[in-house]
C-alpha cells in the first residue's frame, strides 16, 4: 500500500529528492566509465547535487535576496548556504580546470583518453 | 596598535598564502629570491608555531573570530592543544623536508615549474596549517579542497606519465571524497543551522532523537570523505601510486603529513562535533576500528611483495595510517593520545624515510629492493639514518615507534580489548620481516656484480635526514614532556 | 575562424560585456553577483575575443606576465586588506569596528573593505580564466605542432 504521507513529503521535498537522483547518476558515471571525460562530467554532476542540497536547505518559496531595500516585511532566503555553495562551485571549477589539463596530458602520452585503453597500452609494455 | 600572540595563528595561514602567490611573481623576476622566500616563510611557520604551543601551554587554549563575528555567524578558529600540536609537526617536517627538497628538486624537476612548485607547497602547508586551526566546517571543507588540489598537483608536476596518472586517479578520488564532506556538512547544517563545530557539539544531542537518518547519513558521509582522503584501508587505492611516483620531497610531506591532516581532522569532526551519545547508537567507530585493523595487517603484508622501495614505504603508510585511526576509534583517554603521538611520530619516521630514499635514489639511481646490497659501506650515514627508522617502524625500545605503540597498546588494555594489542605485535612482527632485510642486505650483502656509481650527496639532504633521526632517538628516550601536553590535549577533547 | 560576421559582432559586444563585468563586481553589495560573477564575465569576454579572433590577438591584449602579476595581485590585494584591520587593532578581515567608513546604505561605497575584497576578487577570478584558457589551447596547441 502506498503511504500518502510518505508520498506527499516526498512531493513537498522534490529537490531534496532530485539532489539525491542527481548524486546517484554522478556517482555511477564516475565508477563506471572508462572515458576520462566522462567521468570528470559525472564528478561534476555529483558536485552539483552537492550544491542542490545545500542550497535548497536555505531555500524558502517566494523568498528574495536578502539585500537591505525599502520594504523591511518581506521574507528573506537564507544567505548563508548560497555563500557557501559560491564557494564550493570556485573549488569544483578549479578542480575541473585541473582534471582536464591532466587529462590533455595524458591524451598527449596515450593518444586516448579511455581509461580501459590506458590500461591495455600500459600492461601491453614489455 | 596591538599584535599579541592571538593574531598569530591567522597570520600563519595568510602569511603562507601571501608567499605562495608572491612566489610566481619572485620566481619570474628575480629568481634566486624563490628559495630564501619558501624558506623564510616555513621557518615563520615553525617559529611561530612553537611559540604558539608555548603561549598556549601557559595560558592556555583561546579562540579567534575573523572578522570580528562571534561564533554562530562568522567563521572562528580554535587554537587548542590539538591545533597547536597539529601545527608544530607539519611546520617542522615542512620545513625539513623543503630544505632537503631545494636540492632534490634541481636535480628532477624542470626548471620553468619550481617556481609553481614552491607555490604549491606553501599553498598545502597553508591549508593544513587552516585545517589544523579552523572550528568551522565549512571552512575546514575548503581547506581540505585546497590541500587536495596543491597535494595532486605536487605529484603531477613532474609531468612523467606514472605522476600524471597517478596524480589524475588521486585526483578523482579525492573530490569524491569532498563531495561526501560536502553532502555531511549539509545533512547537519539541515538539521542544526551550525557549522561551528562547538555549537554542533550543543545542540546535536537536543536533535538527535528527532533526525536519526540525517545523523546516521552523515557519519556514513563523513567516514568515507576523510576515509577516502586519509586513505584508510578499503579506500587506499589511490594511495601506493601517488606516493611511489611523486618526486622525493613531496613523498615525504605527503606520506608523513597529508594523509595525517585527514585523520586529524576526522578526529576533530568525530569526537569534538558529535556528542559521545550518538556513538553507543551507531557503532561508526566499531566499523573504523575494524578497518584501521584490516588497514594495519593488509598494508604490513603487501609491502612485504613490493620491489620498489617507494612502493613499500607507501604501502607501510597505510598500514601506519591504520595505527593513528585505531586509536582514534578506540576513544578511549590513552589510545586517543597514542593516535595523536603516532601521527607526529610517523611523520617523522616515514619523512625520513622517504628522504634517504630519495637521496639513494639521487645519488644512485637505484630503486629496487634487490639491488641495494652492499649499499651501507657506499652511503653509510644515509643507510644509518635508513635503519633508525626502519628499527622505529618495528617499534624497538627506544626509538619514539615504541612508544606510540606500547600507548596503543596501553589503550586497547585500558578498554580490555587485548585482541588489539595481538594485532600491534603481529603487525611490528611483520614490519620487521620487510624492513631488516633492506638493512641487513646493505650492510651485510654481498656486492652486486656490477660495481655501484655513487653520486655524490648535497650535505643540505644529509643533514636533514640525520636531524630527522636524532629527532626519532630523542623522542624515544625522552617522550614525558610529549605525552603529558598529549595527556592535556586528551582531556580536552573528551 | 575567419568569419568577418564574428569578429564585427564580437569586436562591437566586448567592452559592454567588459562594463557589465566591472558593474556586477563592483556592486556585488548591492545587488546579487560580486567579485566571482563579475571576474568570471570579465574572463568570459577576454576568452570570447581569444575564440573569436586568435590565440595571439587574446595574448596581445592581456600578456603573460600582465595576466600573472593580475593573478597573484589579486589574491596578495584580498590579504593585504584582510591585514589593515589587523594593522588597526581588529581581527584579521574586519570591516567596521576596524574603522572602514559604511556611508549610506544604497550607494556604491556603502560597504567599507567589502568593496576591496570585491575588486581584488574580480581581478583574481578574471585573469585566472584566461590564464585557464590560454594554457588548456597552448598546452594542446604545442602537442599539435610537435607532432
Amino acid at each position: 500500500m502506498i503511504d500518502i504521507e510518505v508520498l506527499s513529503k516526498l512531493f513537498n521535498n522534490y529537490y531534496y529528492f532530485a539532489a539525491i537522483i542527481l548524486f546517484i547518476i554522478g556517482f555511477h558515471t564516475m565508477l563506471t566509465h572508462a572515458n576520462l571525460i566522462k567521468k570528470i562530467i559525472g564528478m561534476n554532476i555529483m558536485e552539483t547535487a552537492a550544491f542542490l542540497i545545500f542550497v535548497s536547505i536555505g531555500y524558502i518559496e517566494g523568498g528574495r535576496a536578502p539585500i537591505l531595500d525599502e520594504g523591511f516585511d518581506q521574507i528573506y532566503m537564507n544567505p548563508l548556504p548560497q555563500a557557501l555553495i559560491l564557494t564550493g562551485i570556485v573549488v569544483a571549477v578549479s578542480v575541473t580546470a585541473y582534471a582536464l589539463s591532466l587529462i590533455i596530458k595524458l591524451y598527449q602520452h596515450y593518444g586516448t583518453v579511455d581509461a580501459d585503453e590506458i590500461a591495455r597500452i600500459r600492461s601491453y609494455k614489455p | 596598535m596591538n599584535l599579541n600572540y592571538e593574531h598569530l595563528p591567522v597570520i600563519i595561514v595568510a602569511l603562507l598564502l601571501l608567499a605562495a602567490f608572491l612566489e610566481p611573481i619572485v620566481y619570474r623576476h628575480k629568481k634566486s629570491w624563490a628559495a630564501p622566500l619558501v624558506i623564510a616563510s616555513m621557518a615563520f611557520f615553525a617559529l611561530s608555531s612553537l611559540y604558539l604551543m608555548a603561549a598556549v601551554n601557559y595560558h592556555g587554549p583561546f579562540n579567534y573570530y575573523l572578522g570580528g563575528w562571534a561564533p554562530p555567524f562568522g567563521i572562528e578558529l580554535e587554537i587548542d592543544y590539538l591545533a597547536v600540536f597539529l601545527l608544530l609537526t607539519f611546520s617542522v617536517i615542512g620545513l625539513i623536508a623543503i630544505v632537503y627538497g631545494l636540492q632534490d628538486l634541481k636535480h628532477g624537476l624542470k626548471d620553468e615549474v619550481l617556481g609553481w612548485y614552491f607555490t604549491l607547497y606553501l599553498l598545502l602547508m597553508a591549508s593544513m596549517a587552516g585545517i589544523s586551526v579552523t572550528n568551522d566546517l565549512f571552512n575546514m571543507y575548503v581547506f581540505v579542497e585546497i590541500s587536495a588540489i596543491s597535494a595532486c598537483a605536487i605529484i603531477s608536476i613532474k609531468e612523467s606519465r606514472e605522476c600524471i596518472e597517478a596524480s589524475l586517479k588521486y585526483l578523482i578520488l579525492s573530490t569524491l571524497g569532498s563531495g561526501c564532506i560536502l553532502l555531511a556538512t549539509a545533512m547537519l547544517y539541515m538539521i542544526t543551522g551550525h557549522l561551528n563545530i562547538g555549537y554542533l557539539n550543543d545542540v546535536l544531542p537536543r536533535v538527535m532523537s528527532h533526525y536519526p537518518n540525517n545523523i546516521l547519513i552523515s557519519l556514513g558521509f563523513f567516514v568515507v570523505g576523510y576515509g577516502v582522503k586519509a586513505a584508510l584501508f578499503p579506500l587506499h587505492v589511490w594511495l601506493p601510486d601517488a606516493h611511489t611516483a611523486a618526486p622525493s620531497p613531496s613523498s615525504a610531506v605527503l606520506s608523513g603529513l597529508v594523509i595525517k591532516v585527514y585523520a586529524a581532522a576526522f578526529l576533530k569532526v568525530f569526537l569534538k562535533a558529535y556528542p559521545r551519545e550518538i556513538f553507543l547508537e551507531i557503532p561508526v567507530m566499531e566499523i573504523v576500528l575494524f578497518l584501521s585493523v584490516l588497514a594495519i595487517l593488509y598494508g604490513s603484508i603487501v609491502a612485504m611483495v613490493q620491489e620498489d622501495i617507494k612502493k613499500m614505504l607507501a604501502y607501510s603508510s597505510i598500514a601506519q595510517i591504520g595505527y593513528v585511526f585505531l586509536g582514534f576509534s578506540l576513544m578511549g583517554q590513552r589510545a586517543v593520545a597514542g593516535g595523536l603521538l603516532h601521527i607526529f611520530n610517523h611523520a617523522m619516521m616515514k619523512s625520513m624515510l622517504f628522504l634517504a630514499a630519495g637521496i639513494i635514489i639521487y645519488s644512485t639511481g637505484i630503486r629496487r629492493i634487490r639491488d641495494m646490497k652492499g649499499l651501507g659501506v657506499k652511503l653509510p650515514l644515509t643507510m644509518g639514518a635508513f635503519t633508525i627508522g626502519a628499527l622505529s617502524m618495528v617499534g624497538i625500545p627506544g626509538t619514539n615507534g615504541f612508544i606510540s605503540k606500547w600507548q596503543l597498546a596501553l589503550g586497547a588494555l585500558d578498554l580490555g580489548r587485548p585482541i588489539i594489542v595481538v594485532v600491534i605485535l603481529l603487525s611490528s612482527l611483520l614490519n620487521c620481516l620487510y624492513y631488516m632485510p633492506i638493512v641487513i642486505n646493505a650492510f651485510f650483502g654481498v656486492k652486486g656484480e656490477p660495481e655501484l656509481e655513487i653520486g655524490k650527496v648535497p650535505g643540505v639532504m644529509l643533514y636533514s635526514i640525520l636531524f630527522l633521526g636524532f629527532g626519532i632517538i630523542f623522542f624515544g628516550i625522552y617522550p614525558a614532556p610529549l605525552l603529558a601536553f598529549l595527556q592535556k590535549t586528551v582531556t580536552a577533547i573528551l | 575562424m575567419e568569419d568577418l560576421l564574428v569578429r564585427i559582432i564580437c569586436r562591437l559586444v566586448v567592452p559592454f560585456v567588459q562594463l557589465y563585468g566591472l558593474y556586477v563586481i563592483t556592486h556585488g553589495h548591492l545587488s546579487p553577483g560580486g567579485g566571482f560573477a563579475g571576474g568570471a564575465i570579465v574572463g568570459a569576454s577576454m576568452i570570447l575575443f581569444a575564440l573569436a579572433f586568435n590565440l595571439e590577438a587574446g595574448s596581445r591584449k592581456l600578456s603573460h606576465d600582465i595576466s600573472l602579476l593580475m593573478e597573484s595581485g589579486g589574491a596578495i590585494g584580498f590579504i593585504l586588506a584582510g591585514f589593515v584591520a589587523m594593522l588597526l587593532g581588529q581581527n584579521f578581515l574586519t570591516n567596521k569596528a576596524a574603522g572602514f567608513p559604511l556611508g549610506v546604505p544604497g550607494n556604491l561605497f556603502s560597504s567599507g573593505a567589502i568593496f576591496f575584497f570585491s575588486v581584488a576578487i574580480g581581478f583574481k577570478v578574471g585573469s585566472t580564466m584566461c590564464t585557464l584558457f590560454y594554457n588548456l589551447i597552448e598546452g594542446s596547441d604545442r602537442h599539435r605542432s610537435s607532432e
